[in-house]
């Protein structure tokens, strides 16, 4: 089960955050932040080797004692992440850069989050 | 075993352990000098030997750490120096004693050691004995190092002595078991030897495997140690595949981390620390660089350094491929650290060995560059428990681990763990909290959430990190540096939280965080200074840019009243005097550069001047800012802070700052002070993103005086119509009949500092429909300016008339009498028919209209606007060439007073006068007289309407002076026309000069007929340039007196025609035609029997020329006695049409024929 998505933006802040268990948020804050790190390393390793072949799903970046965290779940489940994440990029009036605060997004992030067990 | 080392990394294998230890009273400054000075020892070579030894010097080591020496024997200390302090020989005896309890502590596996004694000169009375050395001080104790050597040298003996031993007993009678701690209980008991039952189970076999393979191993780690990599490869190699087989797992993974290790300290002779890069193999001469990479081709040549001898490489290359094989490639190091570290695991008590296993692992991938291999290890050793650690240990673990994540370059995990670790240091079990430490930590912290202290980076862009990590982060440093006791620093803290996060706080939060930041700062406030933590940081200072956030910084110039400004030079202040050319598009563009800097207005020294702020609240509550004032340079500036407060959330909000300037020259405006909760902030503009100024450079020129006018007259609140930028400072008005002639009194007061030394007054009468007569606005200015300079706080007056003069007439209503009046104005003459018609008009008439219909028209005010302008200057901005202009308005609201609604003329007896009729009709609510000339007044009731005449003179306009005549070279010929008849209107009405008086309101005025008068009327008033005159026996008759002639003389007469037109005219014919008027309308020509002409009754004029005169004479007969009148007529003819009649006005003769008197 899905407890915290988040989209990070590229300058490394989150445009997006959400976890259910919400009394202990900046736990999750820390843990995908220090995940990051892993996500930079495995990107910069494979700017070397492939570079046009992009690889969205980049595994699992590390287990830690209560949950493992993926940049993206694998599957059906992340092309719906990535699906939504498109439309709002789509927005018109949405500027790259902000934090998403859109209601369908937030929507299929929760389904996800009961759903996904 | 229970305390791990951290430090540990691969290459501690081959080091040999001495323990340094202070014994009896050595300070411990002393004994770090010493301490140091034997760590220089670290890499001594051996004698006679190509070998290489490493030392590991340790100041304090665990007993219980000791006991895992057989283990790895790197663990074991074999060496032990001790440092004593002896003052005096009393003290010797029990520095002895404590070197020997040292010495029984790690007795079991110390292979040599010794004492340094300070203080004493070996002035004791007993023998001297090798394991002690005397130096006098800590200073005189040059020898220190050597004898160091010489004790690693003998440590070097044992070594290969025993390593010599171990490995040449390949007898294999009796192996000796060896064991880590937690295992010999296990073995107790167990005799291996003579148990049949052993025998059977195989038991014995498998003992003696499980002894030489760990006996292999115990060689290996000496050969390590002693500088043999080669042998200790084999040897390792031979121990794996025996533990192997009998699955000692333990010890296998000893194995394999001892072939680790050998192969890395092969493959990276520049050690995997990290820290000291300098660690390497005495005698080595790899450069630098290669010092970190794995050696090239190391695979398929190994050079032994063991088998290296005085005569080059050993020959026989057939054992060196062999070897070759032994070593590890790089990526089998690591293998074998998982599968060791697997082995590790399967053993609770092997706890340290496992972790400090991975510590050594993630320092070699780290060289490897295998960041996410790395991570993995450091994972493992994360969630491997150790025994309950102590607050201390636990603190260590975690900047380990920061560390460690540092070195494999995941920076946010780094920080992550050094964060954990600065609040383990403050853990609510400890119970002397650290929190200097733990701010230390979390400073240290900052850039793995990529936070840095200074504000300014976060001016640019978009805010960059994880901004709820980051505020977290900025309260624990604000909460840390506040236990510190330092508020200085949990202030400045703060108010960067607040500055660079305020976008991503709550509402609550901004409160919280403010309310907190008071409380702070009420004990300290917050400055501008930086401050410099005791290591070396510093914090720059945090403005606060965002509270308020200003949007738009605006310098303002003074008020147009006080606006100085330049005086015109001859040239003209705008040419550029920089070049010959009128324009040229480089200049132009330069220009325009420079326009957008520099503010094209001037402030004045020692005025108040203003810079408007359009700043916002982004603050969910009123934000109270102190202290606001704004930061120059360039000149002397006293800025005169103001406090403000901002509703919620306000929009944006204007704020004027101010400030005098106290001395001349080009003052810039930086940027602007603030205290906002307590905190001081200086705001530079340079550092405001997204503001809006329109340049902060502006000149200050040398006091002006200032000049406040006040009048005779009541203020208003009309502001005039706003006319090619004037500002009025002041505007009074006032209410006038027109025709009213008014005094402005206007004091000037100087309310400056320097005096007024120049005054300049004009005036400017704003376009208005009205037609204005004679001068609005006249003054007279020497008696004014006969009281300068004025003082600062002197007073002097100025008085200026106001008279106002509109049109009198009664346009529409006036056009319309004349129209049905036109006979009235005919050129006849008085004895003409029609004279009759007109008389009867010449009585009273009282005008009794429509009331509601007239009224309208009459008591229409009209208004008058005018400003008069003071240029005034002095002082030193005198001198520089500025003056100063002030305004005053002048608003006149003119009521009619009388009108006149008709005017006409009647010809006067005299052909050189007449008679101008005018209907006056008062306007008034009250009784007015009106007067012309020296006429008896004539009283008009309100709304009374009645006819005066006056009696004129004709007047001779072509005598005038034509206008000046520069305008009549421009005006066209309509233009001319109309001011000619300007000037002709004038004349008249000076002529005139008629009054009229409310004697009820004691006001009085003139009254003007210049705009009534039509071509028709200017023509009857003209003096015809045509003067005929007549004589009657040698008498002029111009009146109606009648000339007197007796019967039957023949009376001359004489026609003399003066031409004063610029044109010559003529020939005309001239009948005189007499008749009879019998007083009762009937005139009698029929005369032929009474005159008889003597000659011709018809006379002709020759053409006269321009000023020219002509004369023609007759006689008349009169046979008797009788009035009669001449009546000269004109033959009509083609030429004299062209002439207006008026022109042929000739005076009607009267002559009364007498008896003659006998």
């Amino acid at each position: 089960m899905a407890v915290c998505i988040a989209v990070i933006a590229k300058e490394n802040y989150p445009l997006y955050i959400r976890s259910t268990p919400t009394e202990n948020e900046l736990k999750f804050h820390y843990m995908v932040h220090t995940s990051l790190d892993v996500v930079d390393e495995k990107i910069s390793a494979m700017g070397k080797a492939l570079v046009d072949q992009r690889e969205l799903y980049l595994g699992l970046l590390y287990p830690t004692e209560d949950y493992k965290v993926y940049p993206s779940v694998p599957s059906r489940m992340f092309r719906k992440l990535h699906n939504s994440y498109t439309d709002v990029m789509c927005n018109p009036f949405y500027n790259p850069g902000d934090r998403i605060q859109s209601r369908a997004f937030d929507n299929m992030v929760m389904s996800m989050m009961i759903q996904v067990c | 075993m229970s305390v791990p080392d951290y430090m540990q990394c691969a290459e501690d294998h081959q080091t040999l352990l001495v323990l340094v230890r202070p014994v009896g009273g050595v300070s411990e400054e002393n004994f770090f000098r010493i301490y140091r000075r034997i760590c220089t020892v670290s890499h001594p070579g051996v004698r006679d030997s190509q070998r290489a030894l490493c030392i590991r010097y340790r100041h304090h080591y665990p007993p219980e750490n000791n006991e895992w020496g057989d283990f790895q024997t790197h663990r074991k200390v074999v060496g032990l120096i001790a440092v004593a302090d002896c003052c005096s020989a009393k003290d010797w005896p029990q520095a002895v004693e404590k070197f020997h309890v040292q010495k029984e502590a790690y007795g079991a596996t110390l292979y040599d050691s010794r004492l340094l004694v300070f203080g004493l000169r070996g002035e004791l009375a007993e023998p001297p004995r090798p394991d002690v050395a005397f130096y006098p001080s800590y200073d005189d104790c040059a020898t220190v190092e050597k004898r160091v050597e010489d004790f690693i040298e003998s440590l070097f003996i044992v070594l290969e002595s025993k390593r010599l031993d171990r490995a040449t007993d390949k007898s294999g009678d009796k192996i000796p078991l060896l064991c880590v701690p937690f295992e010999k209980k296990d073995f107790v008991g167990l005799d291996t030897d003579s148990s049949p039952v052993s025998v059977l189970l195989g038991l014995k076999r498998h003992y003696k495997k499980r002894c030489q393979g760990r006996m292999r191993k115990h060689v290996g780690d000496l050969c390590l140690q002693a500088g043999m990599l080669q042998d200790s490869l084999v040897h390792y190699h031979m121990s794996v595949e025996l533990l192997r087989s009998v699955n000692d797992f333990l010890w296998l993974g000893a194995a394999l981390e001892g072939l680790c290790s050998a192969s890395v300290i092969y493959h990276y002779p520049g050690g995997t620390s990290g820290k000291t890069g300098a660690r390497r193999f005495q005698g080595s001469s790899l450069p630098a660089e290669a010092a970190n990479r794995h050696r090239p081709g190391a695979q398929e040549v190994l050079i032994d350094p063991g088998a290296l001898t005085a005569n080059g490489i050993n020959p026989d290359t057939s054992a060196e491929i062999g070897r070759a094989k032994n070593c590890l490639s790089p990526e089998d190091i690591i293998d074998k650290y998982k599968e060791a570290i697997s082995y590790y695991s399967k053993y609770k008590n092997a706890g340290v060995i496992e972790l400090e296993a991975c510590v050594k692992a993630v320092r070699v991938l780290a060289i490897q560059k295998r960041s996410m291999e790395a991570s993995e290890f450091l994972q493992n050793a994360v969630y491997i428990n150790l025994r309950q650690l102590s607050e201390e240990e636990k603190i260590q673990r975690y900047s380990i681990l920061s560390e460690l994540y540092e070195l494999i370059g995941f920076h946010r995990k780094s920080a992550f763990f050094k964060r954990v670790a600065a609040m383990q240091c403050v853990a609510p079990s400890i119970a002397e909290p650290g929190w200097r430490a733990c701010y230390k930590l979390l400073l240290e912290t900052l850039p793995g959430y990529s936070l840095s202290l200074d504000p300014k980076d976060f001016n640019k862009g978009t805010h960059r990190g994880w901004a709820a990590v980051q505020m977290r982060l900025l309260h624990e440093l604000v909460y840390a540096s506040r236990r510190m006791g330092n508020p200085a620093l949990s202030v400045r803290h703060l108010s960067f939280l607040l500055q660079t996060m305020l976008d991503f706080l709550s509402d609550q939060e901004k409160k919280d965080i403010t309310q907190s930041l008071e409380t702070y700062t009420s004990k300290c406030p917050g400055t501008m200074e930086l401050i410099t933590l005791p290591d070396g940081l510093t914090l720059p200072p945090v403005p606060f840019t965002k509270l308020p956030i200003v949007r738009r910084v605006e310098l303002l110039g003074l008020p147009a009243s006080l606006r100085p400004q330049k005086m015109k030079s001859l040239l003209g202040q705008s040419m550029s005097t920089k070049s010959p050319f009128i324009y040229s598009p480089i200049i132009a563009h330069n220009r325009g550069e420079e326009r957008n800097k520099k503010i094209d207005f001037q402030w004045v020294q020692g005025d108040v001047c203003e810079v408007q702020l359009m700043v916002y609240n982004p603050m969910p509550f009123e934000l109270r800012v102190e202290n606001m004032g704004l930061l120059t340079s360039g000149v002397e500036f006293e800025s005169l802070p103001a406090a403000l407060s901002l509703p919620a959330e306000s929009g944006l909000y204007p704020v004027t700052l101010v400030g005098v300037p106290q001395t001349t020259g080009m003052i810039t405006v930086h940027g602007y002070h603030t205290t906002v909760f307590g905190v001081f902030s200086d705001c530079l503009l340079d550092h405001l993103p997204g503001i809006k100024t329109s340049g902060s450079t502006v000149e200050v020129i040398p006091a002006l005086p200032r000049l406040q006018i006040s009048t005779s007259l009541p203020r208003s609140a009309h502001s005039l119509q706003p006319s090619s930028g004037d500002e009025i400072s002041t505007n009074v008005s006032v209410q006038l009949y027109n025709g009213e002639t008014q005094q402005l009194i206007v004091k000037l007061e100087n309310i400056g500092m320097e005096p007024l030394e120049k005054l300049e007054v004009t005036s400017k009468i704003l376009t208005t429909k009205e037609k204005l007569y004679g001068d609005f606005l006249s003054w007279n200015l020497e008696e004014t300016l006969a009281q300068f300079p004025l003082q600062p706080g002197k007073v002097a007056t100025f008085t200026v008339n106001i008279k106002v003069k509109l049109d009198f007439s009664c346009q529409e209503n006036l056009l319309q009498d004349l129209s049905d009046d036109g006979i009235s104005v005919s050129g006849f003459p008085l004895s003409s028919p029609f004279r009759q018609v007109v008389r009867p008009r010449v009585e009273s008439k009282p005008v009794n209209p429509p009331e509601s219909s007239r009224a309208g028209d009459f008591s229409h005010v009209k208004t008058l606007e005018a400003i008069l302008n003071f240029k005034y200057s002095g002082g030193p901005g005198h001198v520089e060439g500025y003056y100063r202009s002030l305004s005053l308005g002048l608003h006149v609201e003119v009521e009619p007073s009388v009108f006149f609604t008709r005017v006409s003329t009647l010809p006067a007896t005299s052909t050189r006068q007449c008679h101008l009729l005018l209907d006056v009709f008062n306007s008034t609510e009250h009784e007015l007289t009106i007067s012309a000339r020296s006429n008896e007044e004539l009283i008009l009731h309100a709304g009374e309407c009645q006819r005066m005449a006056i009696q004129v003179d004709k007047f001779n306009f072509e005598s005038f002076p034509v206008p000046p005549g520069e305008k009549g070279q421009f005006a066209n010929a309509e233009q001319l026309e109309e001011e000619r008849r300007e000037a002709w209107g004038l004349e008249i009405n000076s002529k005139l000069d008629i009054r009229w008086r409310v004697p009820s309101l004691q006001r009085s005025g003139e009254a003007s007929v210049e705009g009534l008068l039509n071509q028709l009327v200017l023509e009857h008033l003209q003096l015809a340039p045509l003067q005929w005159d007549v004589l009657v026996d040698g008498q002029l008759c111009d009146c109606e007196a009648a000339a007197a002639c007796q019967v039957g003389d023949p009376v001359r007469l004489e026609v003399r025609l003066t031409n004063r037109s610029p044109r010559s005219v003529g020939p005309f014919a001239l009948t005189v035609v007499p008749f009879q008027d019998h007083q009762n309308g009937v005139h009698n020509y029929d005369l032929h029997d009474t005159i008889s002409f003597v000659g011709s009754s018809t006379f002709y004029l020759d053409a006269v020329k321009p000023l020219g005169q002509s004369a023609c004479l007759g006689a008349l007969l009169f046979l008797y006695a009788g009035d009669f009148f001449l009546h000269i007529r004109f033959h009509e003819d083609s030429r004299s049409k062209e002439l207006p009649p008026s022109w042929f006005c000739l005076p009607s003769v009267h002559v009364r024929a007498l008896e003659a008197q006998a």
